[in-house]
């Protein structure tokens, strides 16, 4: 089967965690995941600006681990990002700002990249909220 | 044939993003002609009601992008009948003229028909 | 035609709950996690209510666990793996973010 995973909460919402287990899940039972879309709140998943204390559970870092192992589509909305501070280096520099938060393996794309992974997945499943 | 995709947006017009990257994501589908639909349920019912301000908490007005619809090719627009009663709202007087009210029973028919759902 | 909804509030002082029973179709199944395993605190209303309704009903074990939640017979306690079946067995998956 092939999911669509999207995500719309921060990374220190236990929704965030159970979209993490549940991806390494399908992964696991063999399945592909088309493409993980972080939206609204879910982009700061994608912050490499995240510090996590030390006993505590560093879930943009398991993310960047999950996605880099399975070479995984891992797709930020740009106009959450930039609305959020979550900037990739290109848009730093277009809006002249100091915080470069997100880099490689996540992209900064548009909607169309949810609506593209909709159209391709057999299954949409969103986490986010609490 | 495309997959359909049906949008629930429940939250205010004035209570954070909520509402309005709802509606991007409708845009959005329309602008790459999609067969997408929107369904006002719960407190979403509120960014339908009419003679809003937006300019006096310095936000955008939401319901021109809302009357826009149409024009991106997304006229599958409802609105949750008993949401708006129970919130005193007259489905009749809302500001989306093209949006059907809908019982309980046709919205979960209407769940049922669309291939993908974002409850948002 | 099958949609598997999913909440993950607690069901007080929230309307997601009341909303996804009201709309819920008969075929369809409802899991719980997060927070919304507080739906089954004996006694209270949302239990009742489920009680009442018998949906094909799921609950996140981590979740039940983590609130000492005991889950009723009339539903079912899943893990990852069979949260990834479940939402293959059905048409579609409507989280109520």
């Amino acid at each position: 089967m092939k999911f669509a995973i999207a995500l719309f909460s921060a990374a220190h919402a236990p929704s965030s965690r159970r979209a993490l287990l549940f991806a390494q899940a399908a992964v696991a039972g063999g399945h592909e995941i088309v493409r993980l879309f972080f939206y609204q709140d879910g982009v700061y998943n994608a912050s490499d600006s995240v510090v996590t204390p030390q006993d505590e559970l560093d879930l943009p870092k398991q993310w960047r681990a999950f996605v880099s192992e399975h070479q995984l589509d891992g797709v930020v909305c740009i106009a959450a990002a930039l609305r959020r501070g979550v900037l990739n280096e290109e848009e730093a520099g277009r809006y002249q700002r100091q915080a470069v938060a997100v880099s490689a393996p996540w992209e900064l794309s548009g909607l169309g990249q949810l609506h593209d992974a909709v159209q391709d997945a057999d299954r949409l499943i969103c986490f986010g909220g609490a | 044939m495309a997959k359909s995709l049906l949008i629930i947006t429940r939250q205010s017009p004035w209570s954070g993003p909520g509402a309005r990257e709802a509606l991007d994501i409708v845009l959005a589908g329309g602008a790459f002609d999609l067969p997408i639909g929107l369904l006002f349920l719960d407190d979403g019912v509120f960014q339908l009601a009419a003679k809003q301000d937006a300019r006096a908490l310095q936000q955008k007005d939401l319901s021109a992008n809302l009357q826009a619809l149409p024009m991106f090719g997304v006229e599958e627009l409802f609105v949750c009948a008993d949401s708006a009663a129970q919130r005193g709202l007259d489905p009749s007087g809302l500001s989306l003229e093209e949006a059907r009210a809908l019982t309980a029973t046709e919205i979960t028919a209407l769940i049922d028909r669309y291939d993908q759902v974002i409850t948002l | 035609m099958s949609t598997l909804h999913v909440l993950s509030h607690s069901p007080f002082g929230d309307d997601r709950l009341t909303s996804c029973l009201r709309l819920i179709g008969t075929d369809d199944a409802l899991l719980l996690s997060g927070d919304a395993v507080y739906a089954l605190q004996p006694g209270s209303a949302p239990f009742n209510a489920l009680d009442a309704r018998r949906l094909n009903l799921f609950v996140l074990d981590e979740d039940a666990r983590a609130r000492a939640i005991i889950v009723p017979d009339w539903a079912k306690t899943i893990d990852y793996p069979a949260f990834v079946e479940l939402s293959i067995n059905h048409d579609k998956v409507n989280s109520w973010l």
